[in-house]
């Protein structure tokens, strides 16, 4: 069954048709071309799908269609603030928080996300909230970094090291 | 020419923008026009015959429009032993074999219509111990297995099932036991492993009818080896097959070779000229891609009083799963240096590639190098202990340094071993027990030392081309895999032609236009390709200076090269940049390209019948790690606090990226000593194919990490430098397993060291001592 729906994509106003079991992931990949959100796992485990709902973030590969109608998502396309590279950004830029960059979309979402509710976290808050985004390559430490470093901005003070 | 200014810097990733703001397209996101969707039918049993396949239903589907079988196409496959059909031709060796493909209008079709096929099988005995599969009596997995075409260096086992029989003989190890105050014998255990990479494989394929070529897009570490495959399976010019390199999301061995290639390819044939995507699920990747070798290790040592190693006999049984892939050459990189980093008189070394019924194992990060340690490195601490020695001070009475002859027969040389040992287990205080405030956990430190060779002999080649604007593009092979070869080639050729790194880019892969290359594995890429990149720029650069010769009317000797510039030694304000230069000779659309190759060679080739060569590996990695743990003693839990990892590279073209490199390694080493194992059943079936089930390092596994990088330069590496891919993994495991047996003065010999393996082994103990 397909259903007319109408959402605020990265900003902008978007309207389809799409059958309600369509997965938001396959969505934005397959049916709009956002292919910046990545599919790790299909099954909720890996976190490389993540993008923001509502204010909150979710693994878009659990998420139905016929659950979008009127809402808010954004996706790592719409990370940016303006032509700005977002803090977090600039921090696993500068901290080699990407390698091959697979789960990187993933976690810079998941990290805006923990950012935008609690600007000033512990390593423990950091750590538990990148728990359910998986990378194979960093080994961590330099994601962590970029997230402290990234809240050190976005506090107005200077980024460590 | 003067001294470094790109090299040795800690220059930021040149490809990481693409990927933080989404814009990178890997294999997995590729859209090609007019593409059907391809999707394959996987075996359900793990030894069988096919007595037939019912397409019928299939093929009338609407929508539907390719269905493939093995008797559509006769290929086979595989890089040292040709024993894989592209689809399952008789017989199904695992659950997870492609059986058949189909290629619809959606994807939705295209699952519907695998679901109406329909095959038959008749069993047959299923094996999936290596050790139980080779025992006289056992069915051949492959019965052809003798009339297969083989790469010359393969020696069959007397032995059932055994694709490879690697033979390491040195002096009289019976005389050394004899000659030993103490033997040690036990036997050590490693499950499968797999590579986990982030991005799941897929591959696009296009057969167009017209032109007779077929170009496959797919995220492949070694694509010139899969056109070469591709090309000797299907009897085709080399020329009429082109493979394209989307970006990769991650590899670790996974992506060599081919795995999704053969179905689309299959498909490509019937799909009248129209591209189709073959993308494997994460469910798919588990069972059907590849696997890590399991590993039954029998190691027995014999020892002086005073620690001198004098004998160690190794008998390793590698798991090869269904077919052969890379197990030959696993089987005899990870067997030759399995004994260990150390001198000793009397080596005899048995390594058997065995066929089981199990999803195909083959490289991985490590190449064996793990097996060998997790036994090799945890039998040195157990001598240690049984003689009262310290572990340190055992291993620097017999570790390798420069000059020493080796035990396959090659002189040493560049070997930084002993200063990683000392400074990784100076990083963690080895020896000064920590305080332990929490009753109920034990605290305990370990390490353990590798040296790791890389394949060779092996070539790799560039071409480095400068424009009228200065900008500089290197035409390299390797593979950007996420370890950061665009980083380290670009500072090769910014340094070599002395221009900024915003000056220099990377021209995407493409076997069309870039040049040969042996393969992105073996952590060989910094050595071979970054040689064949500084030649290329070289070349470049001679190239400019001779046509800035006459410009400056000047002889050859006359001038000097600066900053991007070709100068008058005497006059050096009268310069002209290398663009200048370019423009005025070949106008403003000229370029000017440099090449360069470089291989290289080793001397004798490795004796069949003793292992011996006088230059097995282009160089070796050493390295040592240590560990603190945390063992829970009510749940056998382990937690690594810190882990230190002591690196030679040779030379540190770019520091931070060494770091990532070892960080990455150890955390992937820790997941692997703590939690990670393929669950296979009796049936052959994987139980756990799932990141729920199967569990990854996570942001809250990690311990401090300490990185050190020591610089002991290789003359034939490109400023010194060695390799650094893959030993961040491989001393991992062994470094937590002795800390682990400090902590709780208990020796685990298998792998992984979860909770409840931990857990009985104390308890098991507990008994014996009580007793």
């Amino acid at each position: 069954m397909k259903t007319k729906i109408q959402f605020t994509l990265n900003g902008k106003s978007v309207s389809r048709e799409a059958p309600t079991h369509r997965l938001l992931l396959d969505l934005l990949r397959d049916e709009i071309g956002l292919t910046g959100t990545k599919e790790g796992c299909g099954t909720g485990d890996c976190g490389a799908c993540t993008v923001m709902l509502n204010g909150k973030p979710v693994n878009s590969c659990l998420v139905l269609s016929g659950e979008l109608d009127g809402a808010d998502i954004v996706t790592i396309e719409g990370l940016k603030i303006g032509p700005e590279l977002h803090p977090v950004q600039k921090t696993f830029l500068q901290d080699g928080g990407a390698q091959c960059g697979y789960c990187t979309p993933g976690m810079l979402m998941m990290s805006k996300a923990l950012l935008d509710e609690n600007p000033n976290p512990t390593e423990g808050d950091i750590r538990y909230a990148l728990s359910g985004n998986l990378c194979r390559c960093t080994g961590y430490a330099k994601i962590i970094q970029a997230v402290q470093d990234a809240a050190a901005i976005l506090r107005g003070s200077e980024s460590r090291g | 020419m003067s001294e470094l200014t790109v090299i040795g810097k800690p220059v930021q990733r040149v490809d990481a923008e693409e990927k933080i703001t989404g814009s990178a397209v890997y294999g997995y996101d590729l859209v090609l026009p007019n593409m059907l969707y391809g999707k394959t039918l996987f075996s359900t049993r793990a030894h069988a015959r096919i007595k037939r396949i019912n397409t019928e239903k299939a093929k009338k589907l609407p929508g539907v429009v390719a269905v493939v079988t093995g008797e559509d196409i006769p290929w086979t496959h595989g890089e040292s032993v040709k024993d894989k059909p592209f689809l399952a031709q008789g017989k199904v060796r695992f659950i997870g074999e492609p059986v058949a493909a189909v290629a619809a209008e959606d994807e939705d079709t295209a699952q519907a219509a695998v679901k109406l096929l329909e095959v038959e099988y008749e069993d047959l005995p299923v094996y999936t111990d290596p050790e139980e599969a080779c025992k006289p009596g056992c069915v051949a997995i492959h019965e052809d297995f003798d009339k297969y075409r083989k790469a010359e260096f393969i020696v069959p086992g007397a032995m059932p099932n055994v694709a490879e029989h690697f033979k390491l003989r040195t002096g009289n190890v019976e005389q050394g036991f004899k000659e030993s105050d103490l033997v040690l014998e036990e036997r050590y255990f490693v499950p499968i492993i797999q590579h986990a990479a982030m991005e799941p494989h897929s591959a696009h394929a296009r057969f167009d009818k017209e032109s007779g070529r077929l170009t496959i897009w797919v995220a492949n570490d070694a694509p010139f080896r899969a056109l070469h495959e591709i090309t000797e399976a299907l009897n085709m010019p080399k020329e009429k097959i082109r493979f394209i390199n989307p970006l990769q999301g991650g590899g670790f061995g996974s992506k060599g070779g081919l795995k999704v290639e053969p179905i689309a390819v299959a498909l490509a044939f019937h799909t009248n000229g129209r591209p189709v995507r073959v993308k494997f699920n994460r469910e798919e990747t588990f069972i059907s891609t590849l696997t890590r070798h399991e590993a039954v290790v029998y190691s027995k040592t014999g020892v002086k009083k005073d620690g001198t190693l004098m004998a160690r006999e190794m008998t390793i049984y590698w798991g090869a799963g269904a077919y052969a892939e890379k197990s030959p050459t696993v089987c005899i990189r990870g067997s030759l240096p399995a004994p260990g980093p150390y001198r000793i008189p009397h080596v005899k070394v048995d390594g058997y590639a065995v066929y089981t019924n199990k999803p195909i194992a083959g490289s991985y990060r490590g190449y064996g190098i793990p097996q060998g340690a997790w036994a090799g490195e945890q039998q040195m601490d157990e001598i240690a202990r049984r003689l009262g020695m310290d572990p340190i001070e055992i291993r620097m009475k017999n570790i390798f340094v420069e000059g020493d002859l080796s035990y396959w027969g090659e002189r040493l040389h560049a070997v930084g071993l002993k200063e990683t040992l000392v400074k990784a287990t100076e990083a963690i205080d080895y020896g000064k027990k920590s305080p332990n405030p929490n009753p109920g956990v034990k605290i305990g430190k370990g390490f353990a030392c590798i040296q790791k060779p890389t394949r060779s002999p092996t070539t790799s080649a560039a071409g480095v081309m400068v424009n009228a604007k200065g900008e500089v593009t290197v035409l390299a092979g390797t593979v950007e895999i996420g370890q950061g070869c665009n980083t380290i080639l670009s500072q090769v050729a910014a340094e070599e032609l002395k221009v900024p790194m915003e000056k220099v880019r990377m021209h995407p892969l493409d076997t069309d236009v870039i040049p040969y290359d042996a393969s992105t594995t073996s952590s060989r890429s910094t050595y071979h390709m970054g040689n064949a990149v500084r030649r290329a720029s070289i070349h470049a650069r001679e190239q400019i200076m001779e046509a800035a010769r006459p410009m400056l009317e000047a002889e050859m000797k006359e001038l000097g090269y600066a900053d991007g510039k070709v100068f008058l030694k005497a006059q050096p304000q009268q310069a002209l940049p290398i663009g200048e230069v370019v423009r005025r000779k070949l106008g403003i659309n000229g370029e000017v390209r440099g090449d360069g190759s470089y291989t290289y060679e080793i001397g004798k080739d490795l004796d069949l019948e003793t292992g011996h060569s006088d230059h097995a590996s282009a160089f070796y990695m050493y390295a040592t790690q240590a560990a603190e743990v945390a063992v829970d003693e009510d749940s056998g839990r382990v937690r690594v606090l810190r882990m230190s990892a002591a690196h030679d590279v040779g030379k540190a073209i770019n520091p931070l990226n060494c770091v990532a490199q070892i960080e990455g390694g150890v955390v992937m080493g820790i997941g692997s000593a703590l939690h990670e194992e393929m669950v296979v059943d009796a049936t052959g079936k994987v139980r756990n194919p799932s990141f729920l089930d199967y569990h990854l390092a996570t942001s809250l596994d990690i311990p401090e990490l300490i990185s050190i990088v020591v610089e002991c330069a290789e003359p034939e590496g490109p400023y010194g430098a060695k390799g650094l891919g893959e030993p961040g993994l491989a001393p991992t495991p062994a470094a937590i397993g002795n800390a682990v047996a400090d902590a709780i003065g208990v020796r685990i010999y298998d792998l992984p060291l979860k909770p409840e393996n931990v857990y009985w082994a104390m308890q098991k103990h507990k008994k014996k001592t009580a007793a």
